[in-house]
């Protein structure tokens, strides 16, 4: 049986009907009443997910027969795991990455999640520009108590940038982001509620740092200003939190508490337990979104480059995209393995109940990875997935495949139009666009 | 002869800091030999080279590393308190963390982890009696006193920001904790909330150094000095008699700088502080993540990359700390300081049953020094075999300070099958190099990886790969070998790595690459470090004494 807080509330309370407090609509109206762009017809808010795994995929075994909807496309091989979510799925083919492809899958990384090029620093590399889970964060996220949170089984830092040089690390314990979430401070309406008599204090202590920021930012260069300011929307958000901590919780009919998960998944003869860690951040974030603690999330799988050993393959991944002869036997189970964790993500969200239909219908869930082609890094006819069409923004069961190439941007204006923001452009340089994939947009 | 250069400027020595860049690799322009000429002269009578005045860099803020935090921490309040390990994660910036946290930016996950940490610390010490005792000095008549409050938070707060408060800061966090021993009826809460903010300050967490201008030259504070000094040569804070020592305005004195230079340097903290270059320089901090397929590799372990990690430090802590030996004796050392599991990889006897102990390899065996060591040869490799191409970017690009293109996008990049013609890993590399485009930057990489065959991806020597027999000739410019040992002394008579460990060091210290204002200074320590010796302790004394170290720019508006 699934745990929803309507269960839980039903053994507090011996079984009697309770009546639960406003209909959706002003729950999820943002404190200036005017988030009806970013919720659904009947009532949710849009929530953004980002599914991302290493080293591309096989584009001959990737991508599906047929173009347009229902019937007219059907899965290929590496997509045959979303078997049970074609419902909700939206292929996106044929786009490429138009940024100079100077660093191999960091490159081309960039280009699809940001719209812009690598940005070359000395010594280094890294994002122009927030990738877009952080575009929509900074638009939907900024009421919940996460604006967004990031995991993965084995993304190690992730590569979910506020800008140049700030990257928002991935969770990579499914217990700490279980605590996190769900640990001290969270409570289900119904549960004794007793706010923390510190929280105000606590807020003292924040704003006492701010001052000390204001009064090193004096004495600082630019850069240096922009890494303090970095760290001072770090405060706000953590002092928003406790302000919010004060206040009672949103009283959502499909919110409970997720599985409580294993403490530790320690790799099994070398191999990381990549799908029973994934299956225990998609039962937390689906909860997350369900009690609204979080719109925004991304969950990096795996990161760009990643060599490790998956199951019933002989060598490590980024190893094997490379050495194996075609038409790569290893590395088709490899992205079969990842395509398995995506759907196992899908499923939490869509097994839970939001209305008449399930939480996944109110997200959209983009899917996507570093290259297109591992073998030779390609850039071209990028793999991208979309699920859930947020609430009928974007037509679902449905193939669209560009004939000339189309730049990846139009994907992320598709999605930012999908959301509710208010944007008619993005990326920039050769990443730029200024046209959405109309074809697939409801 | 397997390696015909074909491009002269693939080697149009860049001067980046004193290393070179390999450029564009895959030039097809008509080969001169590939370039190792060292452009600051490898000759040492040769007058030195052109160079920009001294112009010392700008000041950059830079953020504790994890270890540094840590460190700092248990230096304040006890070894015993635990401090949270998942800190907002270091980055490198070429490839040292100590550059990475000089531009990173902190996360809003990050904040949060610091904020729990600040949490965890305090709550620590106020739940020991005798941690308690240590940190309020004073006895507090009542709940809200604010003198003793002030004392405690004036005292602990210096420590913590490496530097005496200001009134007005005393002032604030008095406040803030008096308001918090009233609201919570409890002078301890009061002191736990003047020291939350005392640790989530950023005059805590970051290395506030701006400089100062005294006499029409701007230069680092006392302060400032004091913890350029103690991260860099201790990788922690200030000690009491270092922050007394800025205090008295020694450290912006040649001899109080010197005296002090000399005292951290003979200290025992001063191994923390070797060790964190080497682990940052030779990446072995990535041996956390080690993975090796258990089926493959039976001696892999999962404490097996923290072990080797602990065998080439105390080999650089010995050569630079306890005999202040030449560095480039890491390439020949044959004292191996290893535990049972080490052991069994270099097929010797354990010294100890438990833990570590030295043994001394073979003089006429394959393996000596670092590049025999499993921290080098199963970090660069891959997870079920060795790897000629990553073994040979590592001696490039850690060793001799070069910097290899990224291969091209659309490139095929498959090394072909074992067949009848290439069975060994470096025939079929050799394959791969057939096609002009890989062989641009290959043919530079590989042949010193060759040199490495004899060992498999987990450091265990063989002879055979995939049956058949393993040549382990290879070059480096110009330069023939045959082996592992050999390879040493071509690495050990090159001049690039020489100043490689000079410009590494420099870097790290500084947290910064070398400015074009800074390569005089850099010539000159280098010939320093060659006249005395290539004696790392005693060019970590001369980096820190120098003008680099002790002058700073105007902040960059």
């Amino acid at each position: 049986m699934k745990i929803t807080r309507r269960t839980l509330l039903k053994g507090l309370l011996g079984g009697s009907v309770v009546t639960l407090g406003l209909p959706p609509l002003e729950l999820f109206m943002n404190s200036n009443g005017t988030a009806y762009a970013n919720t659904t017809a009947d009532g949710f808010p849009k929530r953004f997910g980002l599914f991302f795994w290493g080293n591309g995929v096989s584009l001959e075994r990737w991508n599906p027969q047929g173009t347009g909807s229902g019937s007219d496309w059907q899965l290929s091989e590496q997509l045959a795991p979303f078997e049970a979510y074609k419902q909700w799925m939206t292929v996106v083919s044929g786009t490429r990455t138009p940024v100079p492809n100077h660093e191999p899958h960091h490159s081309t990384v960039a280009g699809v999640l940001t719209g812009h090029p690598l940005v070359m620093a000395d010594g280094g590399h890294t994002f122009a520009m927030p990738s877009i889970d952080q575009v929509i964060a900074a638009e939907i996220g900024g009421d919940n108590l996460f604006p967004s949170l990031e995991f993965g089984a084995k993304g190690q830092d992730g590569m979910s940038h506020n800008g140049p040089h700030s990257i928002n690390p991935s969770e990579q314990s499914p217990f700490a982001l279980f605590e996190r979430v769900f640990g001290a401070g969270f409570y289900l309406p119904g549960e004794e509620a007793q706010v923390d008599p510190t929280l105000g204090l606590r807020r003292s202590v924040l704003d006492a740092v701010m001052d000390d920021i204001a009064r090193v930012n004096l004495q600082l260069g630019a850069a240096d200003r922009i890494r303090m300011e970095q760290h001072l929307e770090g405060i706000r958000t953590l002092e928003k939190r406790l302000a919010k901590l004060e206040e009672d919780p949103p009283d959502l009919e499909a919110c409970g508490y997720p599985p409580t998960p294993d403490a530790e998944y320690p790799d099994i003869e070398g191999r990381p337990q990549l799908q029973e860690k994934n299956q225990a951040f998609s039962d937390i974030i689906a909860m997350a979104l369900a009690c609204d603690q979080t719109r925004v999330f991304s969950n990096w799988f795996t990161k760009p480059l990643t060599n490790i050993l998956f199951q019933d393959v002989s060598m490590g991944h980024h190893r094997l995209t490379h050495d194996e002869p075609s038409p790569q036997p290893q590395v088709n189970k490899i992205v079969i393995q990842c395509m398995e964790a995506f759907a196992t993500m899908l499923g939490a969200l869509a097994a839970v109940e939001e209305g008449d239909g399930t939480l996944l219908d109110h997200c959209l869930i983009m899917g996507t990875s570093d290259v297109s082609n591992g073998k030779n890094h390609s850039e071209e006819d990028f793999p991208i997935l979309l699920f859930g069409g947020a609430g009928g923004a974007i037509k679902t069961d449905y193939h669209y495949r560009s004939i000339s190439s189309e730049n990846t941007s139009k994907v992320l204006l598709t999605v930012c139009n999908a959301m509710g923001l208010n944007r008619n452009e993005f990326g920039g340089e050769e990443g730029y666009t200024n046209s959405a994939l109309s074809e697939i947009e409801v | 002869m397997w390696m015909t250069v074909r491009c002269a400027r693939a080697w149009s020595a860049v001067l980046v800091g004193l290393c070179f860049t390999i450029t564009a690799c895959a030039e097809e322009e008509p080969a001169a030999s590939p370039v190792t000429a060292d452009v600051l002269g490898t000759e040492l009578n040769e007058p030195p080279p052109d160079f920009d005045p001294f112009q010392a860099a700008s000041p950059r803020v830079s953020r504790l590393s994890q270890r540094q935090y840590m460190n700092t921490i248990h230096d304040i309040f006890g070894e015993d308190i635990v401090v949270p390990t998942n800190l907002e994660p270091d980055m490198e910036q070429h490839g040292l963390f100590s550059v990475g946290s000089t531009v990173s930016s902190v996360s809003p996950l990050g904040v949060e982890r610091y904020s729990d940490a600040a949490a965890s610390i305090v709550s620590q010490l106020l739940e020991s009696e005798e941690k308690r005792a240590t940190l309020i000095s004073c006895e507090p008549s009542g709940r809200s006193d604010v003198a003793c409050l002030s004392e405690v938070l004036e005292k602990w707060g210096g420590r913590a920001w490496r530097r005496p408060l200001t009134g007005e800061e005393v002032d604030t966090l008095t406040a803030l904790a008096t308001a918090a021993a009233e609201k919570l009826d409890s002078f301890d809460e009061g002191v736990r909330y003047g020291l939350l903010a005392v640790l989530q300050s950023p005059f805590f967490i970051y290395r506030i150094e701006v400089g100062e201008e005294v006499e029409g030259v701007r230069r680092y504070s006392d302060f400032e000095m004091a913890s350029r000094l103690s991260y860099g040569l201790w990788n922690t804070g200030p000690d009491a008699e270092l922050l007394a020592a800025a205090e008295a305005g020694e450290l912006t004195q040649d001899s109080g700088l010197e005296a002090q230079v000399d005292r951290l340097l003979a200290s025992d903290r001063a191994r923390a502080g070797v060790r964190n270059f080497f682990a940052e320089w030779l990446e072995l901090y990535h041996l956390d993540h080690l993975n090796k397929d258990p089926n493959t590799f039976l001696h892999f372990s999962a404490e097996l990359g923290k072990a080797a990690r602990e065998e080439t430090l105390s080999l650089m802590e010995r050569l630079v700390i306890d005999e202040d030996r030449d560095i480039r004796e890491m390439f020949h050392a044959r004292e191996a300081w290893v535990d049972r599991r080490l052991a069994s990889i270099y097929n010797v006897p354990a010294a100890v049953d438990d833990g570590f102990g030295m043994i001394e390899l073979p003089e006429d065996g394959p393996r000596a020094g670092f590049l025999g060591q499993v921290s080098f040869l199963a970090l660069q490799a891959h997870a079920v075999s060795s790897s000629p191409t990553t073994r040979g970017i590592f001696v490039r690009e850690r060793l001799l300070c070069q910097t290899i293109p990224t291969p091209p996008a659309n490139l095929n990049t498959a090394i072909p099958e074992p067949s009848d013609d290439a069975v060994t890993m470096r025939e079929r590399l050799m394959v791969h190099m057939e096609d002009p485009s890989c062989a641009g930057c290959h043919g530079f990489i590989d042949p010193v990886g060759f040199g490495l065959e004899h060992f498999d991806g987990i450091g265990r020597y063989r002879i055979l790969d995939n049956g058949g027999l393993i040549d382990t000739t290879g070059e480096l410019d110009g330069k023939p070998f045959d082996g592992a040992r050999e390879l040493a002394h071509v690495l050990s008579e090159s001049e690039l790595f020489t100043q490689c460990v000079v410009e590494k060091l420099y870097t790290h210290l500084n947290g910064h690459a070398p400015e074009d204002g800074e390569k005089g200074l850099l010539w000159d320590l280098r010939q320093e470090f060659i006249e005395s010796g290539r004696r790392v302790r005693g060019l970590m004394r001369a980096i820190v004494l120098s003008p680099g170290f002790r002058q700073v720019s105007e902040v960059s508006p």
